[in-house]
This record gives structure tokens, sequence and C-alpha cells, in this order.
């Protein structure tokens, strides 16, 4: 017989019970909620070995309304106030809330629950991949690059400041809903940033984190409330990234910049997929942040070479996300933008506007990006100089290679 | 040909903390391996156990229900098939899914009796 499951099904359904649930029951009783949708996958996990459900979609579902029952028992013995399941009606009820569009609601809810002012910007992220996307502690630990005690403290922040009661499980109304989505689309990005930015040397997790982004800005997208030329705008640019990403490392798993990446590995559907979320995203005459950084990467994909990248459109895309993000790092950016087009004053102005410290820990990228530009100017004392100054600065252990490389190239040609 | 039973012995998945898409995994391994078995003919039944436990022990008939917590190492289940001999049965059970989660396979020859 063969296996009915498609893949990360547990990891779907998890989202989906966790969130109808919680629409039945409240946001106070998510801790209960969760265990009891968790016993159900381990349940089914042994009940599946030796046969597996005609429909194991219908079964899952199936199990989380009985959970309605157990959950409502074992509240009730704690003697709390709950509505009377018992009655018929409000049977009629609960299962109405299980049907696909109202799960799906159920999960935009959580989404925006999740990312709700009261919560910690950095505590935001874990809770949404917990809740929302059904990743465990440790995966989410795995993904994040960070300890697992450090998740768990950020999931129990979240949850006392989500069980304190004031925060409602709705998608909010009006005035409250752009700026709530703002932060949803922002958690969005940053997810999808973990994955496909991160350095972390199992591309599983990485891939998965950026399909998890797209997942949910795709549910965004399905719900009229929250179809916005920005989530558009957002969702062009995870299809032009993920369009990269088979092409962001080589076969010793080492990591790729675009100047060394096989073009012929980018996923061309996706980039398709891009460009007509693009379209729609530019019918708003209104831009985002993600419309310009989505302008930016689409850039990149058109060029055939490296060598054809066109560096000027680049640099005015830059501005204007400047205008709207001012920001040190997009500064450097445009620095960099001018070295790559030959334009060694322009970028000299550029560094000129910046301190090192303004990057903070990143600030060996400050460095790093002077040296660059003293080695335009022809000064490569001046460029090893500070080159050190960025290795002094450097933690991550493959930026600390990649710029000992450089170095080494370096001092041997100025010898 | 002779009969063995395969008797799993280890934690139970829920004490575990095994994340959703963890499980999924794991039970299609047990899902394939019970495949495996079938098609190769040699599979005689098996069962998955739940994990609650009621423990009568000793004269007394003194009586205990213990939790798969407090027991630790519980026994989830059993596979009977047949073989050649035990090294035959060593072989299949090189496809227990378990064996990173520190679980272990026992393997027993069922008795025959014979009628004299």
């Amino acid at each position: 017989m063969e296996s009915k499951l498609i893949d990360h099904l547990f990891r779907y359904h998890s989202g989906k019970m966790v969130s109808v649930l919680t629409r039945i029951f409240g946001l106070s009783h998510l801790e209960t909620i969760e265990d009891a949708v968790q016993d159900t996958f381990v349940k089914a996990s042994v009940a599946w070995r030796q046969q597996q459900p005609e429909n194991p979609e219908a079964w899952l579902t199936k199990a989380a309304k009985n959970r309605v029952l157990d959950i409502f028992r074992k509240l009730k013995t704690e003697k709390n106030l709950l509505p009377n399941l018992q009655q018929s009606r409000d049977f009629i009820a609960v299962n109405e809330l299980f049907l696909d569009t109202e799960i799906e609601d159920a999960q935009l809810r959580m989404i925006f629950t999740a990312c709700h002012p009261n919560l910690d910007p950095r505590d935001r992220i874990s809770f949404a991949l917990k809740t929302v996307s059904g990743f465990s502690t440790k995966e989410i630990a795995s993904a994040l690059l960070t300890k697992e005690e450090t998740v768990k403290k950020r999931l129990f922040r979240a949850r006392k400041v989500i069980q304190k009661g004031d925060i409602k499980f709705h998608i909010p109304q009006g005035k409250a809903l752009p700026q709530r989505l703002e932060s949803v689309m922002e958690v969005l990005y940053l997810i999808f940033n973990e994955g496909f930015h991160s350095n972390t040397q199992e591309t599983l997790i990485r891939k998965e984190l950026c399909g998890e982004a797209m997942r949910l800005c795709k549910m965004l997208l399905k719900n009229e409330l929250t179809r916005t030329s920005a989530v558009y705008a957002l969702f062009a640019l995870m299809c032009f990234h993920s369009a990269r990403l088979e092409a962001k490392t080589n076969a010793d798993n080492e990591i790729l910049d675009l100047k060394n990446q096989d073009r012929s590995l980018w996923h061309f559907p996706l980039i398709q997929l891009g460009n007509t979320m693009m379209n729609k995203a530019v019918l708003d005459a209104e831009y985002s942040c993600y419309h310009y950084e989505a302008a930016i990467a689409a850039e990149h994909l058109r060029a055939s070479h490296f060598d054809e990248t066109n560096w000027t459109k680049i640099l005015s895309w830059y501005e204007r996300l400047y205008e709207m993000q001012p920001t040190p790092i997009h500064i450097l950016t445009m620095a960099v933008v001018c070295l790559q087009n030959s334009d060694s004053t322009k970028a000299k102005h550029y560094l000129d506007l910046l301190q090192p410290t303004d990057l903070a820990q990143r600030s060996y990228l400050y460095y790093g990006t002077v040296s660059d530009y003293y080695l335009s100017i022809d000064k490569p004392q001046e460029a090893i100089k500070n080159l050190d100054l960025a290795l002094k600065k450097v933690t991550n252990s493959s930026e600390k290679e990649y710029l000992q490389k450089k170095r080494i190239v370096l001092v041997s040609k100025s010898n | 040909m002779k009969e063995f039973m395969m008797i799993f012995v280890g934690a139970d998945y829920a004490d575990l903390g095994l994340s959703p898409e963890e499980l999924q995994n794991r039970m299609g391994k047990w899902f394939a391996w019970g495949n495996k078995m079938e098609e190769a003919g040699i599979l005689r039944g098996g069962n998955a156990l739940n994990p609650q436990i009621r423990r009568i022990v000793g004269k007394n008939r003194t009586v205990t229900d213990l939790t798969s917590t407090e027991a630790k190492e519980i026994i989830g289940g059993y596979y009977l098939v047949v073989a050649k001999d035990f090294d035959a049965v060593q072989e299949i059970a090189q496809d227990f899914p378990d064996y990173d989660l520190d679980g272990t396979v026992e393997i027993r020859e069922v008795t025959v009796f014979e009628d004299h």
C-alpha cells in the first residue's frame, strides 16, 4: 500500500488545529490546546503505522473535533466558565468552524495575534513559527541559529502576554489593520530572510523557512482584507529570492555570492510568478519598501551575467528605498553598488555619510567596503589596513574565512 | 521456518517532545517497514500498544497504575514474523525506525509444543 500523506501534512495541520481550537476556546487556553493537538499527532503516528486512513486530512480534522469535547471536559473540571457546547445550536456552529475557509480565517487570526504590538518583536517570530507553523522549539532554535533555551524563554514570554487576556483573537478592523498588517509582513519578511540569508549548513531548514513564509504570505493574499499591494510586492520579493535559492550554495554547501552563482540554476517558474505578483503590486500607485526591494531583486535576475547587471538602475531603486527606510545599511549598500558601477567618487560620498559604529555588530561590512574603495582608487596599503579592521570585528566564521582569503590575494598582489 | 516476535522497548513518543514533522517522518518509516515485511510475505501479525500500564505483582496481587513517564521504558508494540533463525530476524530488525531515540528491539522465538 502506498503512503497517502502529503509532505509536512502534520506540521501544516498542527497550525490549522491550534488556530481553530483557539477560536473556539480562546487564547487563554492556548497551552491546553497545543498539548491536545500534539497528542493527536502522537496517536496518529502510532495508529497509522500499519494502515493509513483513506483520507488522512479528514481523519485529523475529525480528531481535532473530538478534541473539542475532550478539552471542554478538561476545562469544565477546572471550573472555567465556558459556553455550553452541549446545546445543539452551538455544536452546529463548531462544525462550521472546521470548514476550509473558516480554518484559513482562524489561521490568519493567529498570525495577527502573533504580531500584536504587546508582544516583543523578537518573540513574535518564535511564537508564529510555533503556533501558526507547527515547528517545535528545537526546530525553531536550529532555524534561527539560537539556543533551544532562548526559544523557550521567548515562547514563555509571548504566552504570558497573551494570557493576560487583553489580546483579542481576531484580524483587527479599521485603522488598526494597516499598522498590524505592517508588522505581520515584517515578521514574514524576517522569517523568509532567516531562511534565505542564514549561514546554517542545514539547507533543509533554510528551505522550510522560506517555504513557510511564502505559504503564510499566500494566505494573506487569499483574504480580501489583507490583500494589499505591499503584500503582493512582498510575495514577489520572496519569489525572486527563492528562484536563486538552489544556486546560492555549491556542491560543498559553501555560500556563493551573486557574482559566482550559476545563473542557469535559477528557477524560472518562480521568476515568472514573481513577475505576475509584481504586476499586481504596482496597480496601486503607493509603493512600499517591499516594492523597491522586489524591484532590486528583479533587476539582479534580469542580468544573464553578473557583468551585465544594471547597477545604475539598482542604485536608483536603493535611493528610493533609503528615502523610505533611512538606515545606515542602505547607505553602505549604495556605496557597494557604486563601486560595482566603477563610480569611486560617489561611493566615497556615501561612505563619508557613515561611521563604523552606525553598523553596530556589522561594522566589519563597513571596513570591508572601505577596503574595496581604496582598492578601486589604487591604494592597496589602505585597503589592507581596512581589511584588518574588518577581520578584527567579524564574528561569523564563514564571513571571516571570506575576508581572510581576500586579504591573502590583496597582499600577494601588492607585493 | 520458525516464528519470532520482535518486541519494541523504549520511551513513549508523547514523552519525547517530537515535533509534528518528526512524528510524520517516523510514522512514514514504520509504514514503509511494515510494507516491506508484508511484501516479503514474512509478517504474521503485530500491534502497537497504548502507553497506559496496569501492573499486578506478587502474592498479594498488588495493583499499580503507571504512566509511560513513570515507567521510563515501555513495550510500545510487537511484530510477529517468520524467519529461518535469529540472524535473519536481526537483519529484518535493521529497519526499526527508533534506534536513534535509544529504542530497543528484543527478538524472541515463539515456542512450539510438539505432540509426542
